[in-house]
């Protein structure tokens, strides 16, 4: 199954300066989507989520339009096609 | 000159400058780690080894331990990070606030936010938390001061690896013995004006605390109010206020000659520089007295807040930094004192080398 993940400037230098990643796989859950992000590039897995696994404060995913803060975190589930966001949040000083 | 051939570390809220002095003149390069705040840095000449460490954190992505091989030029970023607090602890890393050496030429120490101590004793290759301070029982009640709940100290005995002491704030002051396996609470003498009980066994907010360079016993403390001296190994602590505007600050160095130095600020409800005037104060008998330095230092109009990390020396060379992104530095022992960068971000912290 297909999904796209896109991500915001800041992280390109995490992703070998890729900002859009397809990716085919059997998944369920934003999770497994992520996973196989990680694999493709290593580095962002420590910038978005923290040491306990939890999406970073400061950190924003979307599933479509969606916020999953707002659903089910990482566990929000993911249809074929779907296309997923990784930005910073808009807070700074 | 005696600045010739100065390496100044300026971490600031927006990134890492590196600062070199020759004969009065400076150059700058950075920042490094553009947008990003470094309260961290350290210049890793041991066995002849030129190894730049910082510790850039990303309020949207977290805090690095970078590493630089070629004097600052390029950093490096390893894909997982070094600085990790374990699953287990159930934290997540948020700040790298201090890198120390250890007595052995192949350790270094980190201090974070949440406070805690990471080792390596492999010139920082591989990195462990200190289970001993992380198990102590005190930790669970130590609470995060303005800055977050900071390990920002670490001071390790130059000769003696078994014996390193550090500060949190606010915990106070711990040391260990035998090399981290465990820890005590010094803080005697130490008042924690913000308790019901103001002197107790631990919760101080202590801003910082060096030592004299000679001396082996002597260390000094700068705590949130309150300006302290140990003779006995920054076990017990006594009040040496003699001649200060204020005792609250947060920045202390101790300069090779045994001058101490501290830029008091006008209470903890102002945080600023007292009557507007920017005065580094210097002490040196031990901090039974202090006298201000004003010469070449604003006298009017000018509220500056100078941060615990953010003061430092080599030799007779001492520098501060402020909040305003002032750097000020002075190659006599604080005799006289010349503004060297007016409009940098926020300085969190400075750290000086003599090349």
């Amino acid at each position: 199954m297909p999904a796209t993940v896109y991500l915001g400037g800041h992280l390109k230098s995490f992703s070998n300066g890729e900002l859009e990643t397809a990716l085919d796989l059997d998944f369920s859950v934003l999770d497994d989507v992520l996973d196989a992000l990680w694999k493709r590039h290593p580095a962002l897995r420590d910038r978005v989520l923290d040491e306990q696994g939890e999406i970073r404060t400061h950190v924003n995913i979307f599933v479509g339009s969606e916020d999953v803060k707002r659903l089910n975190g990482l566990q929000t589930k993911v249809d074929p096609g779907t296309e997923l966001h990784i930005f910073n949040a808009v807070s700074g000083g | 000159m005696a600045d010739n051939k100065l390496l100044v570390l300026v971490g600031t809220a927006k990134g890492l400058f590196i600062m070199r002095g020759n004969g009065g003149k400076w150059s700058l390069e950075g920042p490094h780690f553009a947008g990003r705040a470094v309260y961290s840095a350290f210049f890793d000449r041991r066995k002849g080894r030129n190894e730049m460490w910082a510790g850039p954190t990303s309020w949207h992505f977290g805090a690095d331990l970078s590493k630089s091989v070629d004097m600052g030029k390029t950093w490096d970023e390893p894909e997982e990070r070094r600085i990790k607090m374990p699953k287990n602890t159930r934290k997540s890393l948020e700040n790298i606030w201090q890198i120390a050496p250890g007595a052995d030429a192949d350790s270094l120490y980190v201090g974070v936010a949440p406070a805690a101590l990471f080792e390596s004793h492999d010139r920082g290759e591989t990195w462990v938390l200190n289970k001993g301070l992380w198990n102590h029982p005190h930790r669970k009640k130590w609470s995060p001061g303005f800055g977050g709940l900071c390990l920002h100290t670490i001071l390790a005995d130059k000769k003696n690896p078994n014996d390193i002491k550090i500060a949190i704030s606010t915990g106070g002051v711990y040391q260990t013995a035998d090399g981290g396996e465990s820890w005590k609470v010094t803080n005697t003498g130490v008042k924690a004006y913000f308790l019901p009980n103001q002197y107790p066994e631990f919760g101080q907010c202590v801003h910082k605390i060096a030592r004299h360079p000679a001396k082996k016993n002597t260390y000094f403390l700068q705590n949130h109010h309150g300006v302290y001296c140990s003779r006995d190994g920054a076990v017990t602590w006594q009040e040496c206020e003699n001649g200060l505007p204020s005792n609250f600050g947060f920045g202390l160095t101790v300069s090779d000659a045994g001058s101490v130095f501290i830029v008091p600020l006008d209470s903890d409800g102002k945080r600023y520089t007292v009557d507007g005037k920017l005065r580094v104060y210097r002490s040196r008998d031990d901090a039974k007295s202090w006298e201000p330095l004003t010469k070449g230092l604003p006298q009017r109009n000018a509220y500056e807040v100078i941060l615990r990390d953010a003061v430092a020396s080599t030799g007779s060379n001492i520098f501060f930094g402020t909040k305003n992104g002032k750097l000020f530095g002075s190659t006599d022992d604080g005799d006289s004192w010349k503004l060297i960068e007016g409009s940098l971000p926020e300085i969190c912290c400075v750290k000086a080398y003599t090349l």
